[in-house]
């Protein structure tokens, strides 16, 4: 039985819950033989493949996943001060670098502290320094120095959450 | 009209606030209230009503004013204050240049008295549509950008209904009246009348009708020079930035949704990564791998420093008998201080310390002073302040 180059790496990095970005060889691979790797994933394990032309991510049905609620919750508070700053947040985002000194700033000057300070992840700075690095290793940041970062293409993946959340809400009012 | 025309523009330029302040009222509310009309010219204490009505600037309109079109049109103009047109409004264009083009070919050959007056007719039409289409093109490009800056500090959703309303409204059929490519559209319509006067301002048996033509040739080179121009400003500029404003305040809006309520909303499922188990079946795999990383392992060792400073100890024994020779010993603190300082160049708190426990020998009687005195004593950098005590006599001996 034959398989693709770079298959281990498709296999592991998706089942470590990262994702693949058009940039790296393994999405490339994985885009390919997208038929063949969603049936193998779906076979082997009953997870669904998700490729779209942005990142590619491996989900469960059974999952209990509380890690997807944090990020909502970050990007979303991220946007709101970014652009409560006067800051174009989805340019910024797309495009620009962050200090984790200026995603301080924002954190602990949030009107949003009490969620903040609720919340086990993004609480207080240590918290927060750990979960960048979460971030990090799932592929959703990527780090350009010791205290930064920019974001990947995989952010649309929660953006497009944002959207689908106003979407509900229109259908829910016209029915 | 009476006045003269100079009287009219000097007017103008006098009572200039009066004049934009009855334009804002008209542009905003569609016609000037008599009460509003009667609170603006108060309020600049000058009573021009008289003059505003006889040099025709305001016509009445049932109980109220509104400013004519001709000056409507001029303050407007110089203010570059004009409100986005419904593309419903420019299509209008539409159909007077065709109907003028059309009945232009019909009756190229008959009377050419007819024919001039229909060619200015048709340069006037074309210069007003082009006039229009810039007009609304430069103020949807200032009311996006306002609408960008959120100068007027407009909720999220707001902004979604005014972006989404001028796409739909304004700029995706105003883009379709500027579409050369578009058969019914009105750039299409004069890049036909283009080629068509091309043709006779060549060849056309009457000289002033050919200068006519030519005249209309050029004005629509540069007419659509102009209104590709202005396609260019609504495809490239505003077109991206309106649906960046729609894209950005969707984005924004559910986020807001979504922090109101952030633990009762469903959220797009990852992965749960798998842990690592120690009852897993890869636990004797994974925990050999780790002990054949030590198999080969060698031996370090590591060897204390040497001090190569020689321990002191203290010989109780000896300062004892010090002690027992040198009494009595009025300042015994002192004491300790001096004999330090005859045994050894560089004397340090241990030994210092040290040598103070002879206080408490059994052996000799202490005596305080009946009034508590303090002597300060130096140690290296290290001045003390110790009681005044006196070493008497040994117990026992008189």
């Amino acid at each position: 039985m034959e398989f693709p180059n770079h298959h281990r790496s498709i296999v592991e990095d998706l089942m470590a819950g990262k994702f693949l970005l058009p940039q790296d060889r393994t999405y490339q691979v994985l885009k390919e033989h997208e038929q063949s790797y969603t049936y193998f994933f779906k076979a082997s394990f009953n997870y669904e493949l998700r490729l779209t032309q942005d990142y590619a991510y491996l989900v469960s049905e059974e999952s209990q996943e509380m890690l997807s609620r944090d990020i909502c919750i970050f990007i979303a508070l991220l946007s709101y001060e970014l652009d409560r700053d006067g800051k174009n947040f989805i340019e910024r985002i797309q495009f620009s670098e962050f200090e984790v000194e200026e995603i301080e700033n924002y954190f602990t000057n949030s009107a949003y502290i009490d969620l903040i300070l609720s919340n086990k992840q993004l609480k207080d700075t240590d918290s927060r320094k750990n979960f960048i690095n979460t971030l990090n290793r799932r592929n959703i940041i990527e780090k350009t120095g010791d205290n930064r970062f920019i974001f990947t293409s995989a952010h649309k993946f929660f953006m497009d959450f944002a959207c689908d959340i106003v979407k509900y809400e229109n259908a829910e009012k016209e029915e | 009209m009476k006045a003269e025309p100079k009287t009219i523009l000097r007017f103008l330029l006098e009572h200039y606030e009066v004049i934009a302040e009855l334009f804002e009222t008209q542009a905003n509310e569609g016609i000037i209230p008599h009460e509003v009309l009667t609170q603006i010219i108060a309020k600049h204490e000058s009573d021009i009503r008289s003059q505003l009505l006889e040099y025709k600037i305001l016509s009445p309109v049932n109980d109220n004013y509104e400013i004519r079109t001709v000056y409507y049109n001029l303050i407007e103009f110089i203010l570059s204050e004009f409100k986005p047109m419904l593309p419903e409004t420019i299509e209008k264009y539409h159909t007077s240049i065709a109907e003028l083009f059309r009945k232009i070919k019909e009756n190229i050959n008959g009377d050419k008295v007819t024919l001039s007056q229909r060619l200015n007719d048709l340069a006037i039409e074309i210069r007003s549509f082009y006039e229009m289409v810039e007009r609304n093109t430069q103020s949807l490009l200032q009311e996006t950008r306002e609408l960008k800056a959120n100068v007027k500090k407009i909720d999220y959703r707001e902004k979604i209904v005014r972006a989404s309303r001028w796409i739909d409204e304004y700029i995706l059929p105003l883009n379709k009246i500027l579409d050369i490519n578009h058969s019914a559209s009105v750039a299409n319509k004069l890049y036909e009348i283009s080629e068509y006067s091309n043709k006779y301002r060549l060849n056309f048996d009457d000289e002033n009708s050919r200068q006519q033509f030519e005249r209309l040739y050029f004005q629509l080179i540069q007419v659509n020079d102009n209104l590709l121009r202005q396609s260019k400003i609504l495809t490239n500029e505003l077109l991206p930035l309106i649906e960046r404003i729609r894209t950005e305040s969707i984005i924004l809006t559910g986020w807001i949704t979504f922090l109101k309520n952030p633990y009762k909303r469903k959220v797009p499922k990852l992965l749960k990564r798998k842990e690592v188990s120690i009852y897993s079946n890869e636990t004797f795999f994974n925990a050999s791998e780790i002990f054949e990383q030590f198999k080969n392992e060698v031996d370090v060792y590591f060897e204390e420093d040497v001090i190569d400073s020689e321990k002191w100890i203290f010989d109780k024994d000896h300062y004892t008998k010090k002690l027992k020779d040198n009494l009595p010993v009025e300042n015994f603190f002192k004491w300790c201080s001096t004999t330090l300082k005859e045994d050894y160049k560089k004397v340090e708190i241990e030994k210092f310390f040290a040598l103070t426990i002879l206080a408490f020998d059994e052996d000799i009687e202490r005596d305080y002073g009946k009034k508590a005195e303090f002597d300060k004593i130096k140690i290296n950098d290290l001045t003390l302040t110790v009681p005044k005590l006196t070493i008497e006599k040994q117990n026992g001996i008189s």
